[in-house]
């Protein structure tokens, strides 16, 4: 009889126990987002709400996520504010979302201005942010656990493939010299002065221009004949959308011509820029190939093909948003939130980043293959070199001509 | 008469006291401490704008050329010299004065012209900080981090601090001989200096109180936020929220520039989560009805029958 009784307590001890280690599954998951719908940084927020949406919607259409921590299918509440472009507005939101929502998962705005103020937010309350695509290098320090670059590499990887080009295949084709203007902020200056590095360190392309402008600069017909008068065989130019829309429209109208352009934009967002600056402005312009014009083999998620289909349904054209790299980034951070949630222990913050870091070298999706380094870093997701060559009469096709594994086309290099 | 006096400095000195009070206890009352922060800085700098505009009527539209002068000051100590945040808070300060003292010209301006030298001057600032030539000093257009100062509470009371010193300052001003000239400055300096008031110098005195607020509150903005970049520091949307706060509650008053921002600050916020798409055409709107019908501020409801308001 004391045996009975002593086993009964034995087994309402463990039940109690197993009661207050497992709390009760959640009725939503509760993801917090910014996105920025006016302002210097719109167009490249809009298209990454929109892509992250697009998986919210998929996802919450199948039950919602797997969440191991509760071992059953739970959907999403996604809770978006508009910063509208402000650091301010911002890191107020970022707060909000934290401390008022109190959200399992905290996603950053697009960029690194937008992101950089919810580093230091999140660090404090100790809530892992998954930063889209913020790629200063300053974010990501051994001290700080919450956060890790989702969806493109640290600006420094990024132009990594130009300076190899000009100086294996661009060497050969007799480029000798190179101008290089940049936009003065973390994602654009961070690639120049990367580049100049990789040049310096080559020593087989001469640096003849090296110019940083405002991100606001709307008109660089001044700046493209002091590069003309320079006679450079290159011209990088790097700049956000708005700045590449005006460089390759001032170019065009100026007359000049050069051997080898690059713009990061005009591949990164072509349909964008296409629409905005028209074919002929963006013949044989060199450009990053993103993962929106690449067909990389996913393990998880849509493919390329697939992605673009789901978002032209959802999003048809006319819509604000048009398909571009940062509509892929978009869906892609939804994928890891996804992973994360179905490998991690709890919904712990420490237990969200095990699980993010976990992913790192096995994730491959449609943006490529997801790795981290250390401290949070995003050195995967590569982006090949590409050329913008005509298709038919009035069409462009985007053409990965660098590193040779990757090529699916050859360069042409002008005369 | 005297009686009188000090029953209207206890009551403005009551005033603010209490809101002194109120946003200290709201912190451990309401989480999201950084919008708390924010009425902070925008209380103090709506006073300090209360200072040079209310009292001696010269608005300067680029105010936040000293509030982006002090965050840098702040920054530049912290940066190079591995100096504790107070040793910044005092750098802030001092930068902010010496520009004050760099622009003293401009106050031979007036009205329009003043607002839109100080304007230019403000952007020549940021042009000079964000210059990418001047990334070891100044990081350039790339940003600052200042990671090994950041401490949110203690930087959240030293705000705080510098609000009560700020609303204690624009007591004294109301109360005083001091103030007192500067108003007749500001309604008449012939008169004024006629009557042996020293319009240089009530001028130059308020022109560098007012610069020195708004230098601390950059400082403690930036110690507060501790990653910023110079279109934060030098964002002329601080000047107008400042401004647009002062003069819809009502300048050279205490209450005023505080109903400006409780109400207007607090109205962005809402909106500004809830509905941020309604948000410009409900502010928008809230101004026009402002000039149309209160041109002096909301306490101009009272004081126009009369009654005086703190």
């Amino acid at each position: 009889m004391r045996s009975k009784a002593l086993l009964l307590g034995l087994l309402c001890a463990v039940a109690a126990q197993t009661a207050r280690a497992q709390p009760p599954a959640p009725v939503e998951i509760k993801i917090g987002a910014l996105y920025a719908s006016s302002g210097p940084y719109a167009s490249i927020s809009m298209p990454v709400a929109a892509g992250f949406r697009l998986w919210v919607d998929q996802t919450n259409a199948n039950g919602g996520a797997e969440v191991k921590a509760f071992g059953k299918k739970i959907p999403i509440k996604l809770i978006a504010y508009d910063d509208q472009s402000s650091t301010a507005t911002a890191a107020t939101l970022y707060n909000q979302l934290i401390t008022q929502d109190h959200v399992d998962l905290l996603i950053a705005d697009s960029g690194s201005v937008l992101t950089s103020v919810g580093v230091p937010i999140a660090k404090e309350h100790k809530q892992f942010l998954f930063d889209v695509s913020g790629t200063g290098a300053a974010f990501f320090t051994d001290d700080n656990p919450y956060v890790a670059l989702m969806a493109d590499p640290v600006s420094t990887i990024w132009p990594h493939y130009i300076s190899d080009f000009l100086a294996d295949e661009g060497a050969k084709a007799g480029i000798k010299t190179v101008a290089i203007l940049f936009s003065t902020n973390d994602f654009t200056g961070t690639q120049a002065a990367a580049l100049k590095g990789f040049f310096e360190k080559d020593g087989k392309v001469k640096i003849v221009y090296y110019q940083g402008v405002p991100t606001t600069t709307s008109n660089y017909t001044v700046l493209i004949n002091n590069i003309a008068a320079l006679n450079p065989d290159a011209v990088l130019e790097l700049g956000y959308v708005g700045n590449d829309i005006a460089f390759l429209r001032n170019l065009q109208d100026s007359g000049n011509q050069f051997r080898f352009v690059f713009s990061i934009y005009a591949g990164v967002e072509k349909e964008e820029i296409e629409k905005n600056v028209g074919v002929s402005a963006l013949t044989h312009i060199y450009t990053y190939v993103p993962p929106s014009n690449y067909e990389y083999v996913p393990e998880v998620g849509m493919t390329q093909k697939e992605f673009h289909a789901a978002w032209d349904k959802k999003y048809p054209p006319g819509s604000k948003v048009t398909f571009g790299a940062n509509a892929v980034y978009g869906y892609m951070t939804g994928l890891v939130v996804e992973r994360a949630l179905a490998t991690a222990k709890s919904l712990d913050q420490m237990d969200i980043h095990d699980a993010v870091f976990a992913l790192s070298g096995k994730l491959k999706t449609l943006d490529g293959t997801f790795v981290l380094r250390k401290d949070g870093a995003q050195i995967g997701e590569v982006t090949p070199l590409g050329q913008l060559q005509p298709e038919g009469k009035d069409d462009l096709t985007l053409v990965a001509v660098y590193p040779p594994d990757m090529a699916n086309g050859k360069a042409v290099i002008g005369k | 008469m005297r009686d009188t006096r000090i029953r209207r400095i206890v009551l403005d000195t009551g005033i603010a006291a209490a809101v002194v009070v109120a946003m200290g206890v709201a912190r451990g009352v309401y989480s999201n401490e950084l919008m708390l922060f924010n009425f902070i800085i925008f209380l103090t700098l709506a006073q300090g704008l209360n200072i040079i505009y209310g009292f001696t009527g010269y608005l300067p539209f680029g105010y936040v050329g000293f509030y982006g002068a002090g965050a840098y000051g702040f920054a530049l100590v912290v940066m190079h010299l591995h100096a504790p945040a107070m040793i910044g808070m005092v750098a802030a300060g001092v930068a902010a004065l010496v520009l004050a003292v760099i622009l003293l010209p401009l106050l031979r301006l007036s009205g329009a012209y003043f607002a839109i030298a100080s304007m230019a001057a403000a952007q020549a600032v940021y042009e000079i900080v964000a210059n990418p030539d001047l990334e070891d000093i100044t990081k350039g257009p790339y940003g600052v981090s200042l990671a090994d100062v950041f401490a949110p509470a203690f930087s959240y009371y030293t705000a705080l601090a510098i609000l009560a010193a700020t609303l204690l300052l624009v007591v004294w001003l109301r109360n005083s001989r001091f103030g007192m000239s500067l108003q007749a400055i500001r309604d008449d300096s012939i008169s004024a200096a006629m009557a042996g008031v020293s319009v240089v110098r009530g001028r130059t005195i308020a022109w560098l109180l007012s610069a020195l607020i708004a230098g601390l509150v950059g400082g403690v903005f930036a110690w507060h936020i501790s990653v910023f970049y110079p279109d934060t520091a030098f964002d002329l949307s601080v000047s107008i929220f400042a401004t647009v706060f002062l003069l819809f509650g009502g300048a050279t008053t205490l209450c005023g520039p505080l109903l400006g921002v409780f109400i207007l600050y607090g109205i962005y916020n809402v909106i500004g989560i809830a509905v941020p798409q309604y948000f410009q055409f409900t502010y928008g709107a809230l101004i026009v009805l402002l000039v149309l019908f209160l041109p002096n501020g909301l306490v101009s409801l009272l004081t126009s029958r009369g009654i005086r308001v703190p």
